[in-house]
């Protein structure tokens, strides 16, 4: 460690050496207003080439000279803090959250303030207005955030093993406990082995990650992150559902319904267990619909309809409704000071911004180049068939692309046309059960708030009660040793959280 | 090594001191006698300079509230705030305890391992034998923390690892090595020791080729043993071999190595898996409190000056030979 420690410093003082020179040197060079710079994550194997076909498109459409460094999505979040402390700072950052680094450097001026400064842009002034203001720092806006469904929990299962047993769709919690021990004990493989089990859970970390105890708490009624309670906010796992629901998870892991590695199970490889017919449910986001659908399709181009069934949000035992939605965005696009550093540069760098959510731009990110990878039928992107090498490139590239798509004033690009009728058939019901839900979505009464003891020490103090979870449900600790461990957050700071981000919500009333 | 302490002895061995100029001179004909050997000294000293000195100007950021943004100039002091801060922290004690143990743990099995490997390897005749065995052992040394990592997944993992199978049925148990906290501590050892014995055997086996043979054949002829030789004259051949290295890994030992802690870490195991590195990581880089987590290096690498420091006094004492 000290010689990361020690490379970091060394970067720092490199970092201040090239100031230093900067100042000696007089003025720096204006900007140079063709270029623009960009930092952004990529979640495939290998970031898009610099000269693909993609970014053609993209420096023809924006007219300017595209410069885009694709970072890791695992290490983004180090690297944008590294980069934050170097002189190489781009004009444009994905900024995947309101982690305390950004918040810090936010505060003490690094990113231009947009509050109000993007009504001017037809394309980034917001038809959501309120996920701007989940994704501002206590009502001040620091990038164009990334518009995000804000449904996206369900429960997929093997609807052949359903079949087979002759169950039904789980509605409610109980139900999925019922699916879980008939999935478990009832052989649904029809092998005649005792080898399958109900739900597979992956290593989840932190909390508030939509993970599936995140998500089984909020259908329990514990509500998202924060609830109100009495006329206060209080953290959701201070409430008796928040423990509720976790017997209820104990009482699966108990039971051997769910896999007994869930504290360690590589969240890489969570499709295997189901799709090899081990573990017959999944509870995570809608889109892993598609993707489950895809590796059976892949295996079986014949039969590969009716492997994979879902719901959305559960019913919990009080016999509502609370689904588990999303805060609406994903991170935003953030404008340093360090790199622009005049109005009329971050009117450029807006200007740039707006194009890039303009139809033409957005259809180019997310769905590729017309002719090439897709052609456009009934108002929907359908791929070409059989894809070209250059089709190809251009719709890995994209996968990336989409990285740079804020979608603000919603989806300006084309739906995607699903390969064969069965999945567009799919496809249109996950629409139709994710707006459903969208009626009864819990949301976060504090996500715009940013606490500055949670800054300080909110992710160590929110690892106590996300520890003592995994424990307890691993049986290593009792509900009381659970019990501790709240108390324990809030003795050691937490509290001072709660007081901070009840005062912001008092005044922002 | 051995070039640039005679060069600082050098001086001290010149004539008592005289006036001024006269020192000057002296110097000036001293360091044209020795200009070479200074020539060989400056990449050494520059590489110091440069890569290991200069970059503590940024330590300073211990003793601040450091925001990138605003550099590490305009960042406001504020005194011992950060180790206030840490060591009233209630992880402190829980960093400190679980470092410590598992620093000694690797120090008590796997350095004295490496030097039973070393001695084991002198013993076998068979030249092609020895080769073999040499290289083979070389080789985990090469592969990285994610391999081994990877590695002992698969061996380990529930249900269907060979190892978790074969070891669970012997003892007729069902452990969760990778989950249970009173696992960790051996499965990091384990690891240490397959990675990096048998690359460590490469300083001893130097060493016990400088042995006297003729002591060996004094000693077979007084009738000793092959385990009184290796205690009578192997082991005392090299002794100062193994207190230079005993030394230098000490001053190693907090360093309980990032990486293969990072990766072996989950939600069941960390209240014995966390350690000064991976809390540096987590708080500094992960969650961008950079003074705090320089603050929690800088105490660290204290504690590891006094150990070294203290090492070498005790070496001293006993056998009058340190490192330095």
């Amino acid at each position: 460690m000290t010689r990361r420690k020690l490379s970091l410093a060394a970067a720092v003082v490199t970092a201040t050496a090239l100031t230093l020179t900067a100042c000696s040197g007089g003025e720096a060079p204006a900007a140079d207003s063709s270029k623009i710079t960009i930092m952004a994550p990529f979640l495939e194997a290998q970031p898009p080439s610099a000269d693909g076909a993609v970014q053609q498109k993209l420096e023809e459409l924006t007219g300017k000279n595209v410069s885009i460094t694709w970072t890791p999505n695992a290490s983004y979040e180090d690297k944008m803090n590294i980069t934050l402390a170097s002189s190489e700072i781009p004009q444009v950052m994905v900024v995947q959250g309101k982690s305390p680094g950004f918040v810090k450097n936010a505060e003490a001026g690094a990113f231009w303030d947009l509050t109000d400064k993007l009504e001017e842009y037809p394309n980034l002034k917001t038809t959501f207005p309120e996920v701007e203001k989940n994704a501002s720092v206590n009502g001040k806006v620091y990038g164009v955030f990334r518009a995000r469904n804000p449904i996206r929990s369900a429960v997929m299962f093997r609807q052949d093993w359903l079949d087979k047993l002759g169950l039904k769709a789980p509605e409610t919690t109980e139900d999925l406990y019922k699916v879980a021990k008939a999935f478990t004990e009832q052989d649904p493989d029809g092998n005649g082995q005792n080898d399958t089990w109900g739900i597979t859970v992956p290593k989840f970390g932190a909390l508030g990650t939509n993970s599936p105890y995140d998500m089984i708490e909020t259908w329990y009624g514990a509500g998202n992150r924060w609830t109100e309670r009495d006329g206060k906010l209080i953290p959701s796992f201070e409430t008796e559902e928040f423990l509720e629901a976790n017997r209820f998870v104990k009482k699966m892991v108990d039971e051997k319904l769910i896999n007994p590695d869930f504290a360690t199970f590589d969240g890489t490889k969570w499709n295997e267990p189901f799709f090899n017919g081990k573990g017959g449910i999944i509870v995570d986001v809608d889109s892993r619909v598609s993707v489950l659908i895809n590796l059976f399709k892949q295996a079986n181009p014949n039969d590969f309809q009716n492997k994979v069934g879902f719901v959305g949000g559960l019913q919990g035992p009080d016999g509502e409704l609370h689904t588990h939605p999303t805060d609406g965005y994903s991170g935003f696009l953030a404008v340093p000071k360090t790199s622009v550093r005049t109005e009329a540069e971050l009117k450029n760098v807006l200007q740039f911004l707006d194009k890039m959510n303009s139809k033409e731009v957005a259809a180019l990110l997310n769905n590729g180049i017309e002719g090439v990878n897709f052609t456009v039928e009934d108002g929907k992107a359908a791929t070409i068939k059989p894809e070209t090498p250059e089709g190809k490139t251009v719709a890995t590239d994209i996968k990336s692309y989409a990285q740079l798509g804020t979608n603000v004033t919603g989806n300006n690009f084309y739906p995607v046309k699903q390969a064969s009728a069965y999945e567009q058939e799919v496809f249109d019901k996950r629409v139709e059960v994710m707006a459903e839900d969208l009626k009864s979505a819990v949301y976060n009464p504090a996500a715009a708030f940013v606490s500055p003891t949670y800054v300080a020490k909110g992710a160590q103090l929110d690892n106590i009660v996300a520890d003592a979870r995994i424990k307890y449900l691993a049986g290593q600790t009792d509900e009381q040793g659970l019990k501790v461990a709240i108390k324990l957050w809030k003795t050691s700071g937490g509290d001072k959280v709660q007081e901070e981000i009840n005062k912001l919500w008092q005044d922002s009333k | 090594m051995t070039t640039s302490t005679v060069d600082v002895k050098a001086p001290e061995q010149a004539p008592p001191p005289a006036p001024a100029p006269g020192r000057r001179r002296r110097f000036a004909v001293h360091f044209a006698h020795y200009k070479w050997l200074y020539l060989l000294l400056l990449p050494g000293v520059i590489y110091f300079a440069v890569f290991r000195y200069a970059p503590m100007y940024g330590v300073s950021i211990a003793f601040k509230d450091y925001v990138p943004f605003l550099g590490v100039n305009a960042s406001p002091w504020v005194g011992f705030q950060h180790f206030q801060d840490f060591f009233s922290n209630p992880d402190f004690g829980r960093l400190l305890g679980n470092t410590l143990i598992l620093a000694f743990l690797n120090l008590g099995i796997a350095f004295p391992l490496t030097i039973v490997l070393a001695l084991l390897l002198n013993e076998v005749r068979l030249s092609i034998l020895k080769r073999t065995v040499q290289t083979l052992v070389y080789i985990p040394h090469f592969l990285s923390w994610t391999i081994v990592a990877s590695l002992s997944f698969l061996l380990f993992a529930l249900d269907f690892g060979p190892l978790f199978l074969f070891i669970n049925s012997v003892l007729g148990t069902d452990i969760d090595f990778l989950s249970d906290p009173a696992w960790f501590r051996p499965l990091i050892v384990l690891q240490e020791i397959w990675k990096n014995t048998g690359w460590g055997t490469i300083i001893f086996l130097a060493a016990l080729a400088t042995v006297d043979q003729d002591q060996y054949e004094a000693a077979i002829i007084d009738g000793a043993g092959r385990f009184r030789r290796v205690w009578h004259i192997t082991l005392p051949g090299i002794r100062s071999t193994i207190i230079v290295m005993l030394i230098l890994a000490i001053g190693q030992m907090l360093n309980t190595g990032f990486e293969q802690i990072y990766l072996m870490t989950n939600a069941l195991n960390r209240d014995v898996a966390d350690v000064f590195d991976t809390y540096v990581y987590f708080v500094g880089i992960t969650q961008g409190a950079y003074s705090y987590s320089t603050a929690v290096g800088l105490f660290k690498s204290l504690v590891g000056i006094v150990l070294i420091f203290g090492t070498n006094a005790l070496a001293k004492r006993f056998n009058q030979s340190g490192l330095f």
